[in-house]
């Protein structure tokens, strides 16, 4: 051992060495620029001595020097007049008080310089003797003694088999793997540890902050977390702190049991990667349900309304609870977006029990109804795609003018079986429709578009996929197309 | 005559010490001689003072000077002693 520890200290001790050299070249170098400055310092105190009696007398005699060698007797004269370099030679012509101002200015400056360097040099001799002692200490282990506790497997594996009490809630194993990560990991990275702990933990904050509004939702899970036990006292205390949050926020966005039932003896990073990539199912979901926006559509009767996500998140939390989880995972599937098929592949209607594309996803349900805006989430999904995605689908902004004036239509009753699909975008603004189911809006619509006879004929008739195709190629040739080609 | 100062930072380190006692000790020594010269002067001279960093001198009454000579040379003697 005493081998080892000498071998040990072999390299710290060259190092340090240097170390302590480095610092002294340091307050050396900070002397000399002290002593330069002390040296200007007290040129200019002179010459504001000599500026302060100068215009009391006309003239002085003075021995003017000749040439770099010689003296010569001479009289000053103009003794208020100074010429004042500035500076890049340029020169100032000032009265003797003037100049004095200047002159006091820059002693301010020097001052400063001065304890910014008193104080530097101060730092780097406490370092130097911070140095030193450490040299000592490395160079003779009779004075200083190194204390290290060796942490065993067993009580590091404290909380190791802790499994979340639901399925669905999340379990606080991160927090338990911080532990047994820093019991292990104690000698090195134990900074970086505890930095990491705090971005999780503003995180979790936050995102609990978020979910203040959906209490109801929150099962007292609380107190299973109370029975962890730690070894270290401040993980504790940590710990119980984030545990109802982290509970909190497990229910919402329907973690899946199957990361969590692993053994937390993950890394860290494994255990960020799954949170990562859990949290990467339900944003979608979260975003458009969490987000409390306002938003103002004019409907026919250009009244404005305003609408807030509250209810329509109260409802859908409703809706979730008797559909069940399982549902809003094949949900969260199901709204990934990543092509304009998909867009349409999300966007059907259900027509006398089929799924029918809707040829336009700024528009909920066919035009038959009215233009007010619909209760349905299915419509609200659409309003919050529009209002999310509707600036690149600009040809159907073009055609449906009353859209883009953010009209949205209402639900028809049969759509019933689609508003569980929308769930995820619920946190579009729906708003009750003050208008009666039958009032045609001929008003509203200009003529030119061409799904609204459409639609009407393809309420009529049983077999409607050709009509549309025909006349809606004109209009929506690049996503019709599209969709067709899919089909 | 030149009128410089010089400050030194008083460490507990003794090296510095002492090398600020050789710089009192010289400053002194060249304090004596600006006494002595300044006291051995003829009346009718012309004692010139020099403007700090630079080469102007300015015309300064003697007897003024030599007492103004003389207490810098006690102060600085009284600084030796303190050490």
């Amino acid at each position: 051992m005493a081998g080892g520890g000498g071998k040990a200290n072999m390299k710290p001790l060259g190092g340090v060495h240097r170390l302590r050299e480095e610092h002294e070249k340091v307050v050396k170098d900070c002397d000399s620029r002290i002593q330069h400055w002390t040296k200007v310092s007290g040129d200019y105190d002179a010459l504001s001595d000599r500026l302060k009696t100068l215009p009391d007398r006309l003239s002085y005699d003075i021995m003017v020097p000749f040439g770099p060698l010689a003296f010569t007797p001479g009289k000053l004269v103009r003794t208020n007049e100074v010429t004042v370099l500035l500076g890049d030679n340029w020169f100032a012509k000032c009265s003797a008080k003037q100049a004095q101002a200047v002159v006091d200015h820059r002693m301010k400056h020097v001052k400063k310089e001065l304890d910014d360097l008193a104080q530097t040099r101060k730092n780097f001799e406490a370092r130097v003797g911070l140095a030193k002692d450490l040299e000592t200490m490395s160079a003779n282990k009779g004075q200083f003694v190194d204390i290290r506790e060796e942490v065993t497997s067993s009580t590091a594996s404290k909380g190791k088999q802790r499994i979340a009490h639901k399925p669905n809630s999340k379990p606080k194993l991160d927090v338990v793997v911080d532990l047994n990560e820093e019991e292990e990991e104690k000698e090195g990275g134990t900074g970086a540890m505890t930095e990491e702990e705090l971005w999780r933990r503003l995180d979790e904050l936050e995102r609990l902050e978020e979910l203040q509004d959906e209490q109801d939702r929150l099962s007292d899970t609380a107190d299973t977390n109370g029975n962890d036990s730690s070894s270290s006292s401040s993980e504790e205390e940590k710990e119980a702190a984030c545990a109802p949050p982290v509970n909190g926020l497990s229910l919402k966005p329907g973690w899946s049991p199957a990361p969590h039932s692993d053994p937390p003896l993950h890394d860290r990073k494994a255990e960020d990667d799954e949170e990562e990539e859990g949290s990467r199912l339900p944003t979608i979901f979260f975003s458009h349900t969490v987000e409390p926006k306002k938003v103002r559509i004019n409907t026919g009767k250009n009244t404005t309304l305003k609408f807030s996500e509250r209810k329509e998140q109260k409802e859908h939390s409703k809706r979730k609870k008797k559909n069940g989880h399982s549902n809003g995972h094949a949900h969260h599937e199901l709204h990934k977006i990543t092509s304009p098929a998909d867009v349409y592949r999300l966007f059907v209607d259900v027509r006398n029990g089929e799924p029918v594309p809707r040829k336009s996803i700024l528009k909920s349900r066919s035009r038959e109804n009215s233009v007010c805006s619909d209760t349905s989430e299915s419509s609200a999904a659409d309003f919050e795609e529009r209002r999310v995605t509707g600036r690149s689908f600009s040809h159907d902004e073009a055609t449906h003018s009353d859209t883009s004036d953010g009209v949205t239509e209402e639900d028809s009753p049969t759509a019933v079986p689609l508003l569980s699909r929308f769930e995820a975008f619920s946190g579009t603004v729906i708003e009750k429709d003050p208008m009666p189911t039958g009032v045609p809006h001929l008003t509203i619509l200009p003529p030119a578009l061409p799904t609204i006879p459409e639609r009407k004929q393809e309420e009529v008739a049983s077999d409607f996929t050709p009509p549309p195709a025909p006349e809606a190629s004109k209009r929506l040739s690049k996503f019709k197309a599209a969709r067709l080609q899919q089909k | 005559m030149k009128m410089s100062s010089k400050k030194y930072n008083n460490s507990d380190n003794s090296q510095e010490q002492t090398t600020y006692k050789e710089e009192l000790s010289k400053k002194i020594k060249e304090q004596k001689v600006v006494v002595d010269e300044l006291s051995n002067l003829k009346k009718n001279r012309k004692v010139y003072i020099q403007q700090r960093n630079s080469n102007i001198f300015f015309l300064a009454d003697r007897s003024q000077t030599l007492s103004t000579s003389r207490k810098e040379l006690d102060y600085l003697k009284k600084e030796l002693q303190d050490i």
